[in-house]
């Protein structure tokens, strides 16, 4: 032991003379930090892999037609003079076509666009499926496929057939994996698709495809714009939207509003478009950090508890340490440094804890099914949790042992040493 | 003779339950070398003044001298200092911390003092502990000891920093007549062969009676 510290070899021996005690102080950060670890990961790995999901079926940026519903009359903005009144009642919406005009140009230009990586064309439409007697509602994509899939991965999430197939048969389907559940549909078969325009398909199933989001899959199934057009009889030109994956998707914000004044057009970038999901993760990462707050919060009062009753029983020695010498000071140091102790090495051990909490629970096989589909439960296991739950579990173990400490360091010899 | 101890018009006032006074302006001299005993009835105020003198209880009016320094304008730091390189203490109880060895005990005021590395502070702590007869319990858990040598223990770590002055607040009150007289003796040896500066509170008379000199309190005045 360093001659120039006996107050840490004091503290020292404080802790280990009372072995029970300080297990159960550590314990409580133990399990503070532990359950942070623990929460904070699951928390951050859910987020991620619904993000991940999530990105991966919306368009880093889509530009779409949005049909103005709320126009003001022709007569009321053109020629309105002060004190005139203009009424048109029982006024239409105009029979507008949420078609993208030059949208095949459009696509050609953005190409050689530097920050874009794919740009693919969309035309969309509700459908109606039907095999044999089993029919459900939903939506078919008209697509280019090979670009769809360099904006979505398609092909690695193949369930069954061959995505890009699809090129090379201008009759076929491919099926969200729920929605051939729903028809009980196989590869090979021969599906009935129904447009609102009455029109009626038959198209071929080349492939099934899971995006891992459930709703999505229930009710999504993809099409050549050939096909897509041909339901809604228009002609070969017509598409609704333009999705664009970008090089850098945090460029989407600045990107999408160039495009927007450049073209005419509403172009949503992703942020936007899934802003209420983010809106739920903040909730839930306000609920997450008051719960794992709460939790250390509660294990500081565990360490001021027993700190207060170790001086409580550690009064005499206080008192004869102030009268060979120690200072007011050395007292606080003493007892500041077993709060820091008993925050290191609980601490410590509450990383590993929730370090191993994450491996074992992480490799339990669960198959969720629910709003997303995930085999294990995902972590986020980012060295950042970590140091911060470390820190924020020493800081609350710094300011519980303060107090105590600062009494300890407040006590007059004179009254014990008289009292006796 | 150079005084080691000296108070001028010294008087503490106690303010609760109500305004009391516990000593009334005392002028007091202690030359090194003496072995002087504090006696008074209880209540007359001589713990107050050990206490007041010893720099432990820094409430009180007038000015206290140790070696010509006065102490009354010192800050409570700066008289933590003081205690650790100058005074001693043996109280009635031993206060040696339990879960120490006895020579980690005798060590604490000069590991704080630090003016020695550890090893020489070790030798310094086991030749105190040899001095009292005690060198064989060096290695023992300090509540291992019995009465009679917890308290040569706390004489032994009032001794480390070789101070100017060793107070004591009854220090053999609670010991039985044979260990009250071994403690005696080693005061004795104390004085009489390092020329130590003892001042001693206690009501034995016998005790009293064997030092240089007595001096009597009552009702906070010193009455000779």
């Amino acid at each position: 032991m360093n001659t120039k510290s006996p107050n840490i070899k004091i503290a020292l021996i404080h802790l280990l003379s009372k072995k029970r005690q300080t297990i159960v102080a550590m314990l409580g950060v133990t399990f503070g930090i532990a359950m942070f670890i623990f929460q904070a990961g699951l928390m951050s790995g859910f987020q991620t892999v619904f993000i991940d999901q999530t990105i991966n079926t919306t368009a880093n940026i889509r530009i779409y037609n949005e049909p103005d519903n709320n126009r003001k009359s022709i007569l009321a903005s053109n020629g309105k003079k002060e004190n005139e009144w203009i009424v048109v009642r029982n006024q239409k919406v105009k029979d507008e076509q949420t078609k993208i005009k030059n949208g095949y140009q459009i696509i050609k230009q953005l190409e050689k666009h530097p920050d874009i990586a794919g740009i693919s064309p969309f035309l969309g439409s509700q459908t109606i499926f039907r095999l044999g007697i089993a029919q459900t509602s939903g939506r078919v994509s008209g697509v280019n496929i090979e670009k769809e899939n360099l904006l979505f991965n398609l092909a690695e999430n193949t369930v069954e057939g061959n995505i890009l197939s699809l090129q090379n048969t201008p009759n076929g389907i491919i099926l969200g994996i729920g929605l051939a559940e729903l028809l009980g549909a196989k590869l090979g078969d021969n599906i009935n698709v129904i447009s609102p325009k009455g029109v009626e398909l038959l198209l071929k199933v080349v492939g099934i495809h899971r995006s891992g989001i459930v709703e999505v899959d229930k009710v999504r199934a993809f099409v050549n714009l050939r096909s897509a057009q041909q339901l809604l009889q228009v002609d070969g030109s017509y598409i609704t939207d333009i999705n664009i994956k970008l090089r850098d998707i945090n460029k989407a914000v600045p990107l999408s509003k160039e495009l927007a004044f450049k073209y005419g057009y509403t172009a949503q970038n992703w942020i936007d478009a899934n802003s209420n999901i983010f809106g739920v993760f903040k909730i839930q990462n306000m609920v997450t950090a008051l719960v794992i707050g709460s939790i250390l919060i509660v294990s500081g009062f565990g360490i001021f508890n027993i700190l207060m009753m170790i001086i409580y029983e550690k009064m005499q020695d206080i008192a004869i340490l102030k009268a060979i010498g120690y200072r007011d000071k050395d007292i606080r140091t003493i007892f500041l440094t077993e709060s820091l102790i008993i925050g290191f090495f609980g601490g410590i051990i509450g990383l590993l804890l929730g370090f191993a909490l994450q491996e074992i629970v992480g490799s339990i096989k669960m198959n969720i099914k629910g709003f997303v589909a995930m085999e294990h439960m995902q972590f986020n296991q980012s060295p950042y949790f970590y140091a911060f739950a470390f820190v924020f579990g020493m800081i609350v173990t710094a300011v519980a042992g303060y107090i105590p400490a600062r009494k300890a360091s407040k006590i007059d010899p004179v009254d014990i040493i008289r009292s006796k | 003779m150079e005084a080691i101890l000296e108070t001028k018009q010294l008087s503490k006032f106690f303010y609760d339950p109500v305004e009391f006074q516990a000593l009334k302006k005392i002028d007091l001299v202690v030359p090194k070398g003496q072995f002087a005993a504090i006696m008074g009835s209880s209540g007359s105020g001589k713990s107050t003044l050990l206490y007041v003198l010893s720099t432990l209880d820094t409430q009180y009016e007038g000015h206290l001298y140790l070696e010509g320094e006065d102490l009354s304008l010192k800050t409570k730091d700066e008289l933590a200092a003081i205690r650790n390189e100058k005074i001693g203490f043996v109280f009635q109880f031993h206060y040696l911390l339990p879960e120490f060895t006895v020579l980690e005990n005798v060590m604490l005021p000069a590991l704080k003092l630090a003016k020695l590395d550890q090893k020489q502070i070790e030798a310094n702590a086991m030749e105190k502990l040899r001095m009292l007869g005690l060198e064989d319990q060096a290695l023992k858990k300090a509540n291992k000891l019995s009465g009679g040598q917890q308290q040569r223990a706390a004489i032994a770590r009032a001794l480390i920093n070789n101070p100017k002055i060793i107070f004591g607040d009854e220090p053999t009150g609670n010991l039985d007549s044979k260990n009250a007289d071994t403690v005696f003796d080693i005061l004795k040896e104390l004085k009489e062969n390092f020329n130590q500066t003892i001042l001693v509170v206690t009501h034995d008379t016998s005790f009293a009676n064997k030092t240089d000199r007595i001096i009597r309190l009552h009702d906070g005045e010193v009455v000779n």
